[in-house]
């Protein structure tokens, strides 16, 4: 296999010794998922050398693993199988074109979201931001369709168009790219194959481009902070400023955790806020923010929330945050050392239902009350009363005996939201796949049947789904 | 250091690889901060990969191999990362010690690279790391409660910063002896895993430096004075650097403004390992026009030369020090540092661009 890969892409791009591939077998998800080496990583510099690796596994079985920057949180990059080959995309890291005029850009795997807001704000754009480190892979993250949870008022979707190339090596193209030069449409014709495709870790093929959609930077923005004493008392607030699409950003979440990513700062008393906190922006061009601006006071004067003095250098924090590159976030690991969380989709009518159990199951597996966190971003538009939400246990990574009690967590936790009803998961990984195929009838049996007809000898991310 | 606490460390790494750029805003540039990473690419020469693989030594799931070796050994031991990953997540576990911890691993097991062996006993049997023919020339022989500890480096190489610190020093008014057989502090050695060779280092210098009678040490090699701090017993002795002991004679010194465009050059050891950041600046500021490049204190790029790299991985080394330069081009004629293995290796990368230590330009500005 080396010898082969090596004829590919040159010595200097491969390779199979064992300690460099056992820095590939672990992420953060490894309460979950055990550690496991690919057996050797190789790094394309150019689609043909992609084709040309995916052919020889093809024919040889071998399973492939797309890696972009490998910054994912569920051990989607961990091997399966033996004898697996990791494909480091890094060295694919050019920003193809940012265009101004149809507000998109299109960029390669290696692509992060720093290298890419630092390019779309010369243009005062910027892409919609994961609380994913800034060393996230645009292309991987939208391809999965990541949590934009910084912006509600960007929504949910934003990749236009892809190309990737499946293991037999033809080469598909999405949206208006299929027949024209134009990558700015998600509809081209028939289905929507980039979204049956999405959401996926890596199994149906290589995505080498993709084309996404870039929102506005305004130059007028306030930031609001809300307490409430209960998630009850702040329900109807936030409904009402989504319903009525007033806010650029707005999360609810508790005083302790999320907050110190959004305020950037581990030196602030956050045990003086009130229990949860909205994190509201306001932005538009003058007249439309000058109205928004006025209806959101309004119905923060009219709610139960009290209204937060908040110093302005955090405030200043949480605006770069949700709309100029959320770099923080990540800061949740140093409350304790690691964070599990269950990220879920499902309407705002819910979320109090949702915190409630995730508190009676942490407290069924044993996990203190004081590791146990939540927030709520509503998405627009907000048909359904679309919510992310995210149920957090922040934990000592070092700590097996926790780790224990989060997997035990989980396996109460994954049927009971599903018998609360929830819209969807974060994305599918190892622990809510199988629950939730069986809840899914002959779908399960479709898609198995789609993928079969894209990579019939399974070898894209072998085993990471079914 | 104990397996359990490099394992912390281990098990609290999130995989964000945050560490391996600076600080987003407010510079709005995603600017690569870990030379490692960044030249050789994969995962496991960026600090959350480094990681795994010493979990895999810890483990006894990984043996020596060609890959092994570059990982435990290709890394500066700059510190940036443990600086970006403190700022982010507060945890405070040191990178640059966990990486080091790694090398000592390694050394019991034998698994070292030749170039370190090479030093070990170049300085075992010459007393200094470039196998140089013992230089007396500095020696003053005489016992003075200040005494300049010269380092392998700018002895052997390097000899414009000691006539410049001694320039310096007379000029201070400031009596002072300089060992004439000093022999090396044991930094490179302590670096690269070899610690019982560093030990040796380290119980011939407490004899010299007590024989000497010296109440102050003071150092232009970064290096030797972090292994000083770090690796020998309390001495009762104050350790300074050149740039600490000039800011404290600043206004005795008669210094005129340099006309020089000049930009500086953090050394890890200096900044991120002793945290030592604003007395070069403040000298500078004194003496010439100096203009920050980006990538700058906790988050400063690393010339590449540190933590045993030159010697075993110089094409990488001058890779990391001509991106230094680059960075030096954007904002300034002349770069500085205040560290001889910074000036070495800087110098080799410079490409027309002017390389000095600060001790250089302050005796420049005493004889203007
Ligand atoms: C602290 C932290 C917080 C996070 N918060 C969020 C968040 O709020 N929202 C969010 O969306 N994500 C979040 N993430 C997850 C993470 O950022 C995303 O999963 C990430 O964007 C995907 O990782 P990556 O880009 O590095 O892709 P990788 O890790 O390289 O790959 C992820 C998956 O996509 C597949 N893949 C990668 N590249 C390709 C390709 N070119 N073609 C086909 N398949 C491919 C891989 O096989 C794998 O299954 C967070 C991660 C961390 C560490
Ligand atoms: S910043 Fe810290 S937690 Fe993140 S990858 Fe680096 S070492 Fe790990
Ligand atoms: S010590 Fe420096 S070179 Fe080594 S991993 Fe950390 S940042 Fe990279």
């Amino acid at each position: 296999m080396f010898e082969n890969l090596k004829k590919i892409v040159g010595e200097q791009y491969v390779t199979d010794d064992p300690a460099i591939c056992y820095s590939y077998s672990r992420d953060q998800h490894w309460n979950f998922v055990p550690a496991k080496s690919p057996a050797c990583i190789v790094m394309p510099g150019t689609r043909d050398e992609i084709r040309e690796i995916l052919l020889f596994a093809d024919e040889n079985k071998i399973p492939v693993i797309p890696w972009s920057t490998g910054i994912n949180v569920r051990s989607l990059t961990i091997p399966v199988h033996d004898n697996s080959i990791l494909l480091d995309l890094s060295r694919l890291n050019r920003i193809i074109e940012i265009n101004e005029e149809m507000m998109t850009a299109t960029v390669e795997p290696g692509v992060t979201f720093g290298q890419l807001m630092e390019e779309t704000v010369k243009c005062n754009l910027r892409p919609s931001f994961p609380d994913a480190p800034l060393t996230a892979s645009v292309l991987a993250n939208n391809y999965l369709r990541g949590i934009y949870q910084t912006s509600s008022a960007d929504g949910h979707d934003h990749t236009l168009s892809f190309e990737m190339i499946l293991p037999n090596g033809e080469l598909i193209k999405t949206g208006s790219r299929a027949f024209s030069d134009m990558q700015h449409f998600r509809y081209g014709i028939g289905p929507d194959i980039a979204g049956m495709m999405a959401a996926s870790p890596g199994t149906w093929g290589v995505v080498t481009e993709l084309t996404l959609k870039l929102y506005r930077v305004y130059d007028f923005e306030q930031a609001y902070f809300v307490g409430f004493d209960s998630v009850e008392d702040a329900m109807p607030f936030i409904r009402d400023i989504n319903r009525d699409g007033l806010v650029e950003s707005c999360r609810l979440l508790d005083h302790h955790s999320y907050i110190t990513g959004l305020f950037g700062t581990f030196d602030y008393d956050y045990e003086k806020l009130p229990e949860f906190v909205a994190c509201i922006l306001v932005a538009g061009i003058d007249g439309i923010f000058q109205a928004k601006n006025e209806l959101v006071k309004k119905h923060i004067s009219e709610s139960p929330g009290k209204l937060l003095d908040i110093p302005a250098t955090l405030s200043t924090h949480f605006r770069e945050e949700t709309i100029a590159g959320s770099e923080k976030s990540c800061m949740v690991f140093g409350l304790r050392g690691n964070y599990h969380c269950i990220g879920i989709y499902g309407p705002l009518t819910h979320v109090p239902k949702y915190w409630e159990l995730h508190k009676k199951t942490a407290s069924d597996a044993g996990i203190p009350d004081d590791h146990v966190y939540f927030y709520v971003n509503p998405i627009a538009p907000f048909y359904g009363q679309l919510c992310y939400i995210e149920l957090d246990i922040f934990y000592d990574g070092s700590d097996a005996e926790m780790g224990k009690k989060i997997r035990e967590y989980n396996n109460l936790q994954f049927p009971r939201l599903l018998d609360a009803e929830i819209y969807g998961w974060f994305r599918p990984y190892a622990g809510i796949i199988e629950p939730t195929l069986d809840r899914i009838g002959y779908q399960a049996e479709l898609w198995k049947r789609f993928m079969e007809i894209a990579d019939p000898n399974q070898i894209m991310n072998r085993g990471k789904l079914f | 250091m104990q397996p359990e606490e490099m394992k912390e460390a281990i098990y609290r790494c999130g995989k964000c690889k945050l560490c391996s750029i600076a600080t987003y805003h407010p510079n709005e540039k995603s600017l690569p901060i870990c030379p490692s990473g960044e030249y050789y690419r994969y995962q496991a020469f960026f600090a959350p990969g480094r990681l795994e693989v010493l979990r895999g030594v810890l483990d006894d799931e990984i043996e020596n191999s060609e890959g092994l070796l570059k990982v435990a050994y290709a890394c500066t031991l700059c510190g940036a990362c443990y600086e970006k990953c403190r700022e982010i997540s507060s945890i405070e576990q040191n990178h640059a010690e966990i990486f080091e911890e790694m090398r000592n691993l390694l050394v019991e097991k034998g698994w070292m690279m030749d170039a370190h062996r090479d030093i070990m006993e170049k300085v075992s049997e010459t007393g200094n790391a470039y196998a140089a023919p013992v230089s007396e020339d500095y020696g003053h022989g005489k016992r003075e409660d200040t005494l300049y500890f010269i380092g392998c480096t700018s002895r052997y190489r390097e000899p414009e910063i000691v006539d410049a610190m001694i320039a310096v020093l007379e000029a201070s008014g400031e009596k002072f002896s300089i060992l004439g057989d000093e022999t090396c502090c044991g930094s490179v050695l302590f670096r690269t895993g070899q610690r019982e060779a560093g030990e040796v280092q380290v119980q011939k210098n407490i004899r010299a430096i007590k024989e000497s009678g010296a109440k102050r040490i003071v150092f232009t090699c970064p290096g030797c004075l972090m292994t000083f701090k770090k690796n020998y017993p309390d001495l009762g002795v104050e350790l300074l650097h050149s740039t600490e002991f000039i800011t404290q004679c600043l206004d005795r010194l008669p210094l005129k403004k340099l006309d020089m465009n000049v930009t500086y050059h953090d050394p890890c050891h200096l900044g991120r390992h002793l945290g030592i950041y604003n007395e070069p600046r403040e000298i500078l500021n004194r003496i010439t026009n100096l203009h920050e490049m980006k990538r700058i204190r906790e988050q400063s790029w690393c010339c590449g030369s540190g933590g045993g790299v030159k010697s075993a991985f110089d094409d990488f080394a001058l890779w990391s020090a001509g991106e230094r330069i680059r960075e030096a081009g954007d904002v300034a004629d002349i770069l500085t540092s205040a560290c001889p293995f910074c000036k070495r290796n800087l110098a080799e990368a410079a490409d027309g661009m002017e390389i000095y230590d600060v001790v250089e330009l302050v005796k420049l500005a005493l004889e203007v």
